[in-house]
């Protein structure tokens, strides 16, 4: 049987611990893809993917359920990302190529894909990962939460606590911005703006 | 194409990108949709969007070369204090319990044709007392002469031992003073109950309850070394929880090495085919 979201969370408030490990498998990869497209360092974005789960256990209690168990996570990870982010500042948000690992992405290309074709693929995530790097924090976290993880604009708008027009133009400006950037080839500075 | 006028009413900019996502209700769907058809820029500014979204798209994290979570941290409680002594200290300091509990409770080892005996306490037959010192009367004299494993079988071989015997020989004596002292009490006070009870009778009661108190503190003593062990079993398991921890992170670091090393050869090869 699969429970919900908040039935698990109502079983964990119960004592249960293996039902909290569940929500833990079933949102570990989302929180930890959210981490790393917000501050852009792995090791970081798992601290922050560990850091949330354990908050939100300390604070299960206090959850009501008058949000969905994922917009409640997303909340604390993207805090902790803002705190992360003002500690520091003045860190590149963007690693090293180097550290991006060709063999991973091979294992996953297709049987009829070139290497140069995964080399090119390779280039461009890291010029989106650079141009993402360069966008204001605010239309970054709204091209994250509805590209990648498919939040309505209602969501990310009481998510982050602004008007839903406010969302929609944070989107278009954010997109438009990369889209010019893409077009030029991508930052080559990996700055972050906050 | 950014001179071309577009005459859509109002919020273009959020109508669009609400199109763009298919998050748009589906009155101003079809509105917006309609538009499409007569406005070249909003088409285009569309279709450049929709390519925006596609390299966006080729953009994943990195897989972690390591687990994301422990699974049982959140939940578990945190670990006691005694967890971070060693397992060999645990056992030692099981072990030097043991001693100092055997030592309190007293512990009497006898071998003899009725088998192998243990008790505890401060209770002993009369059989026990060295035939140095006097029986006390009233006191009947166990039947089945008892092996005594003590130091005074071995007395005078060695200084030490002969004060040693002397020294057990005098607490035996206090103690069954003490004993028959104790006895006396109760059975003064069991006379008052218990008119026209003989000495014997009251005596006999006196070392059943004495006896009864023995097999308390070796149940007692039971029931400690059954603790003692079970948490050593405890330990012993989370012990191999730990360590098999470990060796989950040691493989998961050494496949990363691994793919690192493979990742440098295959850009020394790239890079030597571009040459």
């Amino acid at each position: 049987m699969t429970w919900t979201d908040e039935e698990l969370v109502a079983r964990s408030i119960s004592g249960d611990a293996d039902s909290f490990n569940e929500l833990i498998v079933r949102w570990e990869r989302p929180i930890y893809a959210l981490a790393y497209r917000q501050i852009g360092r792995e090791e970081d974005a798992r601290d922050v993917c560990q850091e949330t789960f354990l908050r939100a256990y300390r604070a299960l209690g206090g959850f009501r359920g008058q949000a969905k168990f994922s917009s409640w996570l997303y909340r604390i990870a993207l805090n902790l990302c803002r705190d992360w982010m003002r500690r520091e500042r003045r860190a590149p948000v963007v690693q090293a190529p180097e550290d991006v690992d060709l063999m991973d992405l091979a294992a996953a290309r297709e049987p009829s894909e070139s290497i140069e074709d995964l080399v090119a693929r390779n280039d461009l995530s890291r010029t989106v990962e650079r141009a993402m790097a360069r966008l204001p924090e605010e239309q970054r976290t709204a091209i994250i939460l509805k590209e990648y993880h498919g939040l309505t604009f209602q969501e990310i708008a009481d998510l982050v606590g602004c008007p839903l027009s406010t969302v929609k133009t944070r989107l278009y400006q954010g997109l438009t911005v990369l889209r010019r950037e893409l077009a030029k080839g991508g930052g080559s500075k990996p700055a972050m703006r906050t | 194409m950014a001179d071309v006028v577009c005459g859509y009413s109002r919020n273009r900019d959020e109508v669009l990108v609400a199109y763009l996502f298919d998050d748009i209700d589906s009155t101003e769907r079809a509105s917006f949709g309609a538009h499409l058809t007569a406005c070249e820029r909003c088409r285009a500014e569309l279709a450049g969007l929709r390519g925006v979204r596609a390299q966006l798209g080729k953009w994943a994290p990195p897989e972690p070369a390591f687990p994301v979570t422990d699974y049982r941290s959140p939940a578990a409680s945190p670990p006691a204090w005694w967890r971070d002594i060693p397992a060999w200290a645990q056992v030692a300091a099981a072990l030097l319990f043991l001693g100092v509990a055997a030592g309190i409770a007293n512990l009497d080892v006898r071998y003899n044709t009725e088998g192998l005996t243990v008790r505890t306490g401060w209770s002993k037959p009369a059989s026990a007392a060295p035939s140095k010192v006097a029986a006390p009367s009233g006191v009947p004299a166990a039947s089945g002469a008892a092996q005594d494993f003590g130091p005074a079988s071995s007395a005078g071989s060695a200084p030490w031992r002969a004060d040693l015997a002397a020294l057990e020989q005098q607490l035996r004596s206090e103690f069954r003073a003490a004993e028959l002292s104790s006895a006396k009490q109760a059975a003064a006070h069991s006379a008052a109950n218990t008119s026209g009870m003989s000495d014997a009778e009251m005596l006999r009661r006196v070392h059943a309850m004495i006896d009864e108190n023995a097999r308390q503190q070796q149940n007692e003593l039971a029931l400690r070394v059954a603790k003692v062990f079970q948490d050593v079993n405890a330990q012993r398991s989370a012990d191999m929880v730990r360590i098999s921890d470990y060796l989950y992170g040691m493989q998961n670091s050494t496949g990363a090495e691994v793919y690192k090393n493979r990742k440098l050869l295959y850009d020394w090869i790239r890079t030597s085919q571009t040459k």
